[in-house]
C-alpha cells in the first residue's frame, strides 16, 4: 500500500489486514497513536484519515491506498506549535499524556468542520475519547480556547 | 517562591502536545521479542500439570518463563517494613484468583506468543473460592490464603490493627443515642490509559535496560533484584512517563517476568498488557465494609467511635496490611473523637489483589465517616454543618494514633462551603476558629485528651 502521512508519502509491507495503528507504530515509526484499548473504546489511537478522525486500532491497512494521514506530528513542532497544540499547552489540557494527540486530532478535526462549535458540539466531538487524569474540565477550557482562537 | 502561585507550563507540555513524549512502549531496539502471558481461568484451583514443551516448539517461540525459572519465586512487595512475603511472581502448584500469571511466551510476533500460551498443556483441580469478606470467618468459609482468611502478622503477631484510645465503655455508658451505620464502597480499577508494559533489553555487559511504567521506579528496580537474586548495578532502570498510574502502578506487575524473558531468550522483551487483562487482574482499589457506632449527645458531641473495618486484600498481601494500619490512623476523618474502639482486619478473599488508589486506605474511611456524620446530624436534628464545626479538628487534638495535630483544616474548609452554598450559620458558628479547644468547646469528655497534649 501507498499513503501519505504528514505530507510525506510511504509505501508499506505490512499484512492487509493489519490496523493502521500497529503500521504507523511498528513499520513507519510513529508512535504518538497509542494502543489504549485496541477495540475502539479509548479514542488514544485516533489518527485523520482524509481530514476525518478515525480509531487506527480498527483500520485495516487495506483499506488505506491512496489516503492521507495526518497524525500530531503533522500539527506542527516543539518550536511551531500549532494553534490546537498551542491552547492544549497553554491550557494545561495534557496531564500524562497518554490520550492528548487523540484529543488533539479530535479537537483539529471538529474545528475544520465547525469553526464556531459550542460547547455542546465540542462534548460531542470529543465523547469517545478517554482521559482518566484530568477529569475533563481542563481539556474542554483548553478546547474553547482553541475554538475561540480559530474563531 | 516563583512557583507558589504562578501559572508555570508543563515540563513536559510540548513533548505531550507534539508527540515526542516516549512512553515505554514507544521505545524502539532491534530483534525485540513480544511477550504473552498464560493466566489463570479460574478463581481457586490446585494446578495438576503444566507442561510448556509443545508451546516451546512452535516457530517463532524464543523462551517460555515458568516459576522454575525464578531465583526467588516468593518476595513481598512491602518486606522492608515488615510485611513477610506471601506471593508467587509465577503461579507453582496453585492458583488464587482469576488472571494470576503462571507462565510468560516470548516470540517473534504478539500472534505468535498467543498462539503458543494456547499451546500451553495445563490441568486444574477446582476448588471452592471466597469472594465475600463477611464470609471470611464463617467456619464453612473457603480457605483463600495460606496464612488462614485473614492476615496474622501486624505488631506482635496480631491477626487485627487495633486502635484503642481513651475510656471507650464510659463514652457508651454517657452517650444520649447510639447512631449506627454500616458502609460499603466497591473495587475502583484505576484504568489508567496506558495499560502496564515493561520492555527489557539484555546488554552486553551482563545487566540488564529496564523501561519501566512504574509509578515507584527505585522500589521496583528493588523488587526486580529480589526475584532475580541480583545486585542492584546490573539492573538500569528507565522510567519517569507514566500513562497514567492513580495508585495501580505502584505494584511491579510486567518488569520482572519480561526480565526472566530477556534473560532467558538473550533477547529484548517487551509485554504489553491488553486491556482486557488490565480489566481482569490489575490490581484494583480495595472493596471494604465499615461498620461505625458512634456514642453522642443530644446536643451533637460525639462522645466515643467503635468501628469494625474489614478490608478486602484480594488473594495476596501486598501493600494491603499497610492500607488498613493508614486506614486505622484515620477513621474519624476530620473530626476528633476521644474515646475510641477500632478493629481492622486486612481479609484474604479470591480477588485480584487489590492496592493503593489515590490517599491508599484513607479516602474509604472519609466516605464512611461523612456520610455517617450526617446520619449522626439527622438523627439528632441538628444542623450537620454545626454537628460538624462542633466536632472538628483543633490545633492540639489528636487523632486516633496519637499525633497532635498542628494544621487542621477543617473549620476553614466547612466555612467555605458553607459560604459557597449560600449556607447561613449562628453566629458563634460563624466565627468558630482552628484555635485549641477553650470554653463551650472543652466539654468535660475533651478535657482529658486536651489536657494531655504538650503546647
Amino acid at each position: 500500500m501507498r499513503f501519505v502521512v504528514n505530507g510525506v508519502e510511504h509505501e508499506v509491507e505490512s499484512h492487509g489486514l493489519q490496523p493502521l495503528l500497529a503500521v504507523l507504530r511498528e513499520e513507519v515509526g510513529i508512535t504518538s497513536p497509542k494502543a489504549g484499548c485496541q477495540q475502539g473504546g479509548c479514542g488514544a489511537c485516533t489518527v485523520l484519515v482524509d481530514g476525518e478522525p478515525r480509531r487506527s486500532c480498527l483500520i485495516p491497512a487495506g483499506a488505506l491506498n491512496g489516503v492521507e494521514i495526518t497524525t500530531v506530528e503533522g500539527l506542527g513542532t516543539p518550536e511551531h506549535l500549532g494553534p490546537v497544540q498551542a491552547a492544549f499547552h497553554e491550557h494545561y489540557g495534557s496531564q500524562c499524556g497518554f490520550c492528548t494527540p487523540g484529543f488533539l486530532l479530535a479537537t483539529h478535526a471538529l474545528i475544520k468542520r465547525s469553526p464556531g462549535a459550542d460547547r455542546g458540539q465540542i462534548e460531542e466531538a470529543l465523547a469517545g475519547h478517554a482521559c482518566r487524569c484530568t477529569g475533563y474540565v481542563k481539556i474542554l477550557e483548553a478546547v474553547e480556547a482553541a475554538v475561540g482562537g480559530a474563531r | 517562591m516563583k512557583a507558589v502561585g504562578a501559572r508555570l507550563p508543563r515540563y513536559d507540555g510540548v513533548a505531550h502536545v507534539t508527540g515526542r513524549t516516549q512512553f515505554v512502549d514507544d521505545f524502539r531496539v532491534p530483534n525485540m521479542l513480544w511477550a504473552k502471558a498464560l493466566r489463570s481461568p479460574v478463581d481457586h484451583a490446585a494446578i495438576k500439570k503444566l507442561d510448556v514443551k509443545k508451546a516451546a516448539a512452535i516457530k517463532g517461540v524464543h523462551a517460555i518463563v515458568t516459576w522454575e525459572d525464578v531465583p526467588r519465586l516468593v518476595y513481598g512487595h512491602l518486606e522492608a517494613l515488615g510485611i513477610p512475603g506471601d506471593e508467587p511472581l509465577l503461579a507453582k502448584d496453585e492458583v488464587r484468583y482469576k488472571g494470576q500469571p503462571i507462565a510468560l511466551v516470548a516470540a517473534e510476533d504478539e500472534d505468535t506468543a498467543q498462539l503458543a500460551v494456547a499451546e500451553i498443556q495445563i490441568d486444574f483441580d477446582e476448588r471452592p473460592a471466597l469472594f465475600d469478606i463477611r464470609k471470611a470467618a464463617d467456619p464453612d468459609a473457603p480457605q483463600a490464603h495460606h496464612w488462614g482468611n485473614w492476615y496474622p502478622h501486624f505488631e506482635a503477631e496480631m491477626d487485627v490493627r487495633q486502635i484503642r484510645k481513651g475510656d471507650i465503655d464510659r463514652a457508651f455508658d454517657q452517650a444520649d443515642t447510639i447512631v449506627t451505620g454500616v458502609y460499603r464502597p466497591a473495587a475502583i480499577e484505576q484504568l489508567p490509559l496506558e495499560t502496564q508494559t515493561a520492555l527489557v533489553v539484555p546488554e552486553p555487559s551482563g545487566r540488564l535496560t529496564i523501561y519501566s511504567c512504574t509509578q515507584a521506579l527505585y522500589f521496583s528496580m528493588g523488587v526486580v533484584a529480589a526475584h532475580l537474586e541480583w545486585p542492584l548495578n546490573k539492573l538500569k532502570f528507565v522510567g519517569g512517563t507514566v500513562g497514567g498510574g492513580f495508585g495501580g502502578k505502584v505494584d511491579t506487575a510486567a518488569e520482572t517476568v519480561s526480565a526472566l524473558a530477556a534473560l532467558k531468550s538473550g533477547l529484548p522483551v517487551k509485554w504489553r498488557w491488553t486491556r482486557e487483562e488490565e480489566f481482569l487482574c490489575s490490581s484494583t482499589r480495595a472493596p471494604w465494609h465499615m461498620e461505625i457506632a458512634d456514642a453522642v449527645t443530644k446536643d451533637g458531641w460525639i462522645l466515643g467511635r467503635r468501628m469494625l473495618t474489614l478490608h478486602d486484600s484480594g488473594a495476596f498481601a501486598r501493600f494491603s496490611p499497610y492500607g488498613v494500619t493508614k486506614h486505622s490512623f484515620h477513621h474519624t476523618g476530620a473530626y476528633t473523637i476521644p474515646n475510641l474502639h477500632f478493629d481492622g482486619y486486612c481479609v484474604f478473599t479470591n480477588r485480584v489483589p487489590t492496592t493503593a488508589m489515590r490517599g491508599f486506605g484513607v479516602t474509604s474511611v472519609s466516605f464512611a465517616t461523612e456520610l455517617h456524620v450526617s446520619r449522626v446530624a439527622e438523627v439528632l436534628g441538628i444542623d450537620p454543618f454545626e454537628l460538624r464545626l462542633k466536632n472538628a479538628n483543633r490545633i492540639g487534638d489528636t487523632s486516633p494514633n496519637g499525633i497532635a495535630y498542628a494544621d487542621p483544616s477543617t473549620v476553614p474548609t466547612i466555612h467555605a462551603i458553607a459560604d459557597a452554598i449560600g449556607h447561613e450559620l449562628p453566629a458563634d458558628y460563624r466565627t468558630m476558629n482552628r484555635e485549641a479547644r477553650g470554653g463551650d468547646l472543652l466539654p468535660e469528655h475533651l478535657v482529658a485528651q486536651v489536657g494531655k497534649v504538650d503546647h
